[in-house]
């Protein structure tokens, strides 16, 4: 892919977590900041389903754009065509993984598996 | 800028005491952009101690609620708002905004993209950051 076109998806990534991010903070301040970390509370948010879905988009916004950062940072400090190629793929392979275990949690927590 | 400059490597590069502000916000927003890759990592793992059920949960929370996770957690807002304030000022300057129009280079060479403007920016970045830690810090300890 070209580096525009993922620039482009860095920066967009960045905008749509920053809404989501601000809602997904704002729930925390709906009620005490304790009260709203408790068990029974965070469960229900779990299986709220459009907030589930929510949690989920965030998920994946800023596991694609905090692993782009991560790829850019390491880029800029050493070159090179294999280099850069392993840190690419891994970077990718991590985000996937982040991905996928954070959807576990989401999915799991949602059906009652918890 | 001397040879002895160009050897310096990394540590030229992320050298904050050179070039202005603009450099201390490159290196704070690289900072807080792997700052908060660990958090976001973190956090992950740490909400995924709900599928361990109410008492796997709450042995956690008690785990995280301490001082010094009050701290680490307002350093995180910290990170957050900065690297937010100065990503949005970072897209404006790469979308064209507030760099000024291009103009012959004349002496003594100042780049017009390194203006006031965005120089506000990022010392707003820097100021908003401080207040929402502040704010972080009493939502947290309030209770």
């Amino acid at each position: 892919m070209r580096e525009s076109t993922i620039m482009k998806i860095h920066y967009g990534t960045a905008l749509a977590a920053v809404a989501l991010v601000a809602v997904h903070i704002l729930m925390r301040l709906t009620m005490g900041y304790a009260e709203s970390l408790e068990y029974e509370n965070v469960l229900a948010n779990y299986k709220f389903v459009p907030y589930a879905i929510m949690l989920e988009l965030i998920l994946v916004l800023l596991a694609v754009h905090g692993f782009n950062g991560l790829r850019v940072i390491l880029l800029e400090l050493k070159q090179g065509r294999l280099y850069e190629k392993a840190v690419s793929y891994g970077c990718l392979v991590a985000m996937i993984g982040l991905i996928a275990y954070g959807s576990r949690t989401i999915i799991m927590t949602n059906m009652g598996m918890a | 800028m001397s040879k002895d400059e160009h050897r310096e490597g990394i540590g030229g590069m992320i050298n904050p005491r050179r070039y202005g502000i603009e450099r201390v916000a490159y290196l704070l927003m690289r900072l807080s952009g792997l700052g908060l890759l660990a958090y976001f990592i973190g956090h992950i793992y740490e909400t995924s101690n709900i599928l361990r059920g109410q008492v796997g949960w709450n042995e956690f929370m008690e785990m995280i609620s301490t001082t010094e996770g009050h701290i680490i957690m307002s350093i995180v807002i910290a990170m957050c708002v900065f690297h937010t304030v100065n990503g949005v000022r970072v897209m404006l300057g790469h979308g064209g905004v507030g760099v000024g129009k291009p103009t012959r280079p004349d002496y003594p060479y100042d780049p017009a993209s390194q203006n006031y403007r965005h120089k506000i920016g990022i010392y707003s970045a820097m100021v908003l950051a401080a207040v929402a830690m502040m704010y972080g810090l009493a939502v947290m300890f309030g209770e």
